[in-house]
């Protein structure tokens, strides 16, 4: 509701500046904004998945069961439902009511990616290292496995006249991404070869494929209307192709062709990607780069680079945008730190009194005839309250369609308050216009974090060695 | 003066009507005959000692202004699409008083029903907040712990906490089940804490103190994620709107503010010309309207959002000078769209007055308490009201047919 507030040159840009904050809890090394874009999921290194609250910068839950590190996160529409994936090979889904495990599945090689299906929470389709990927069924409480193919489909001709040797090496070939399109009737996938499979849901059958490179593809993400992708391969060159609309009924796969829309690489430095990924719009393509400490974003306009956003001493491995805010996470990857990237924005001096106007210079106010004249206070108001006739609707709740409104029914997460008590690594630190006050609860704690070997023998001292910063806070 | 100056209007909107009896009956066959025989005149003509003489002159060109705002009109004939006649709006209400809650020993600061409408909350200067049971009225908890008069109390929106500020510059939080405080107190004001207001997600608490800050709280953390330069004088009251992302605050200055949550900067600010101290604000139920009660014994309701802010309507009838009073909206009428609101506000001659919202006329005075009533609140789902004062009771009104 302050949209209608805020200055509208504010609300133009949608690319974000400067670093506004920080987060840190334990080492981070996954992050994903929920749909609603008030929560940050963080896979840690040590397994535990935690839920930062992104109104307060703080922890609002933590998801423990991994037992090594986190490598992708999922949530589900209505964002109850978050769906990690480990280093252990395990897959879990949790439902964030009450932090529980609703579902855990095990697999016989490590993970890439997994994605929840759109419209049901219980479908999830997961990419798996030196495997074929799978689509798994969950709802009952022997999860299905159905092995998804990832062999390329071939032209007409091209199946005609293959040879032994090709067939065996298409056999060969597994997935590297799998991610579902927004309707969740079809799943994309790249192959390890540069392939991209347009597999259907339904039949499992691949329906469309097409080689964009000859390298391995490494990361595919879609916009939230389906309409656009972004590629990321290890040719060090960023993709984008524009979809059709995969659901419509009359399109035929058969005389579909992809195209790349636009190529962004550095061709300065050779500067390979880490990740990629859109905003909102699906305007501009961020991504952050391979030894270096840079995000850089393009618009798809024109194809040319806009922005570098930058400001931390450390690379960057997984960048994510804000769901409809022009707002960037980035995860460090020495410290482990969730950076966060933002707009500032000015305080309008004119809002604080209603007769403030904000101008460029000096102006020579000139006073009008009647300024001062003296009316009859009785007057004045009568003629105010004579003006109050209009109706004034107090109680409809406009349908606003968008997607920070929390509609009746819709999924709040609780508000827990042992959050703080049960794990003493965290520390929030505000970076920037200075508008937070908290101070970092001691510095002593932050080798407690980084350096794993020292944390088991200060656990055996006990909090002794702790800064009194905290302790005092809580017997307060 | 006061007197003086809420008569006029009053006066005319009562002429109106009974000088043109029989014109309205016959001219607006559509218009619904109630709002014409409103009996509420009656009973408050006797009062009305004073005549002015402008006011004849007045009343014809008044009411031709009425019928011309026949916004009503056309909401009431829109809102049938099929044959029956919509429900006539209803010019009285009939709350009746149901239970006496009494407990504490001072006066009784606020009253708030909790968002499921199980329980009433009554903080008082004895330095205790009592948790009633909203339906039987039998005291559940009363929370101790504070050391001096509490002044503001605010239900988190899952109904299981209960936020309380208090003259002891502290805020606490209360599990209300067990009845037990949230170890950490909210320590960081300088004075008084005056008002709090929990966000709608239940993640932050806002708190308005008599050190002229404005204090957001993570609520997780008990600690203070921003503190805003909010006034030059004691904050008066706050309030969050629905979606969360704007706060309103008042002050004694006159001002009233209205703040980005996620940024913490100032949006608008609403001053009346007179700058009477603002004691109270509340949001509206869709979030586009600004109630404000100052003490020069006038409700205002300002639409922040166009233009800089204008006053749209001003309610009076009750007595404000010198205690901050708060209340709130309610509802009545039938099924939405023939829901239509009202405002309740506690008065210092010890009434409840329930004003229609649209029209402003005097729904309904409740007595009963023989002391100022400080605070009024309306349950969020049924036709009840609470009401507490300076007699030290607890009061509940259900609405009969």
């Amino acid at each position: 509701m302050n949209l209608s507030l805020v200055d509208p040159f504010v609300l133009a840009q949608d690319c974000p500046e400067v670093i506004t904050g920080r987060l840190r809890s334990g080492h981070s090394t996954s992050i994903r904004f929920s749909h609603r874009g008030d929560l940050l999921a963080s896979g840690r290194h040590d397994g535990v998945a935690v839920i930062f609250d992104i109104e307060t910068n703080g922890v609002a839950r933590k998801l423990r069961g991994h037992t090594r590190q986190v490598q992708s996160l999922s949530w589900s529409m209505n964002d109850r439902y978050l769906l990690s994936a480990g280093q252990d090979w395990k897959c879990v889904l949790w439902d964030l009511k009450d932090g529980s495990r609703v579902r855990t599945v095990r697999f016989e090689t490590a993970i890439f990616i997994a994605e929840l299906h759109p419209k049901n929470d219980m479908v999830f389709v997961a990419a798996l290292f030196e495997d074929q990927p799978v689509l798994v069924d969950m709802s009952s409480d022997v999860p299905v496995k159905h092995t998804l193919p990832s062999a390329p489909r071939r032209s007409q001709i091209e199946r005609e006249n293959a040879t032994e040797k090709q067939v065996a090496q298409d056999a060969k070939q597994t997935s590297t991404v799998t991610v579902f399109t927004p309707s969740g009737d079809h799943i994309i996938a790249g192959t390890n070869k540069g392939w991209l499979n347009i597999i259907n849901t339904a039949t499992r059958e691949v329906q469309y494929s097409t080689r964009f490179t000859n390298n391995i593809i490494v990361f595919v993400r879609l916009t939230p209307s389906g309409r656009d992708m972004v590629i990321n391969s290890s040719d060090r060159i960023v993709r984008t192709v524009h979809l059709p609309d995969l659901s419509d009924p009359k399109l035929d796969f058969d005389t579909l062709q992809l195209e790349v829309e636009h190529k962004f690489q550095d061709l300065v430095n050779r500067l390979s990607w880490n990740h990629v990924s859109f905003n909102p719009s699906g305007e501009y393509v961020t991504a952050s780069t391979w030894m270096n400490h840079h995000i850089y974003v393009w618009e798809r306009g024109q194809g040319s680079l806009v922005k570098i956003l930058e400001g931390t001493k450390e690379e960057l491995s997984v960048v994510e945008w804000h769901p409809f805010r022009p707002f960037v996470a980035a995860i460090g990857v020495d410290s482990g730190r969730v950076w966060l990237w933002s707009i500032l924005q000015p305080q309008r001096w004119s809002a604080l009194a209603p007769d403030f106007v904000e101008v460029e210079e000096n102006v020579e106010y000139n006073e009008r005839e009647d300024e001062f004249d003296i009316q009859p206070l009785e007057e004045i108001h009568k003629r105010r309250l004579d003006q109050e006739d209009e109706e004034v609707d107090v109680l409809t709740i406009e349908p606003v369609k968008s997607t920070t409104e929390y509609e009746a029914g819709d999924f709040r997460m609780p508000v827990l308050l042992d959050i703080e008590a049960s794990d003493s690594e965290d520390e929030v630190v505000a970076v920037g216009a200075g508008q937070f006050r908290r101070k970092s609860p001691g510095t002593g704690r932050e080798w407690m974090n980084d350096d794993e070997t020292v944390a088991s023998e200060s656990t055996a001292n006990g909090t002794t060695s702790v800064p009194n910063g905290t302790k005092r806070r809580r017997a307060g | 003066m006061d007197r003086r100056r809420e008569s006029p209007p009053k006066r005319r909107r009562e002429d109106e009507h009974d000088s043109d009896g029989s014109p309205p009956r016959k001219r607006s066959v559509s218009r619904s005959p109630s709002t014409d025989t409103p009996q509420y005149t009656i009973a408050e003509r006797p009062a009305r000692q004073y005549s002015r003489a402008g006011d004849s002159d007045d009343e014809p060109r008044h009411y031709r202004k009425r019928a011309s705002s026949s916004a009503s009109d056309s909401r009431r004939r829109s809102a049938s699409p099929h044959s029956s006649p919509p429900p006539p709006k209803p010019t009285t209400l009939s709350y009746l008083p149901v239970l006496i809650l009494h407990g504490h020993s001072k006066g009784v600061a606020q009253v708030k029903f909790s968002p499921d409408g199980h329980w009433i909350a009554s903080c008082s200067a004895d330095c205790t907040i009592k948790i009633w049971d909203a339906v039987i009225g039998k005291l559940e908890h009363s929370l101790e712990g504070h050391l001096a008069g509490v002044s503001a109390i605010a239900w988190s929106p899952d109904s299981r906490l209960l936020a309380s500020g208090s003259d002891d510059k502290t805020i606490r939080l209360w599990n209300v089940s067990t009845g037990q405080p949230h170890p950490t107190p909210f320590l960081g004001h300088h004075n008084y804490v005056y008002s709090l207001a929990f966000s709608p997600k239940g993640n932050m608490l806002v708190s308005g103190s008599y050190d002229e800050a404005l204090f957001v709280w993570d609520v997780r953390a008990a600690r203070v994620m921003r503190s805003l330069p909010a006034h030059s004088d004691p904050v008066g009251g706050v309030d969050f709107v629905r979606d969360g992302t704007l706060i309103v605050t008042c002050a004694n200055d006159g001002l009233i503010r209205v703040w980005d949550t996620a940024t913490g900067q100032c949006l608008r600010t609403l001053v009346h010309e007179d700058n009477a101290p603002v004691t109270s604000v509340r949001f509206s139920p869709n979030g586009k309207y600004i109630l404000a009660w100052t003490l020069d014994s006038c409700v205002r309701l300002w639409n922040y959002i166009d233009g800089k802010g204008k006053c749209v309507k001003t309610y009076q009838g009750h007595e404000n000078n010198k205690f901050s009073i708060s209340g709130a909206f309610g509802t009545y009428g039938a099924e939405p769209p023939h829901q239509y609101a009202f405002i309740a506000s506690g008065s210092e001659d010890g009434g409840i007055v329930l004003w229609d919202v649209s029209s402003k006329n005097v729904l309904q005075r409740l007595a009963g308490h023989s002391a100022p009533v400080l605070s009024v609140d309306t349950h969020p789902t049924e036709q009840a009201i609470v009401s507490g004062g300076l007699d030290k009771t607890v009061r509940i009104w259900r609405y009969k047919e």
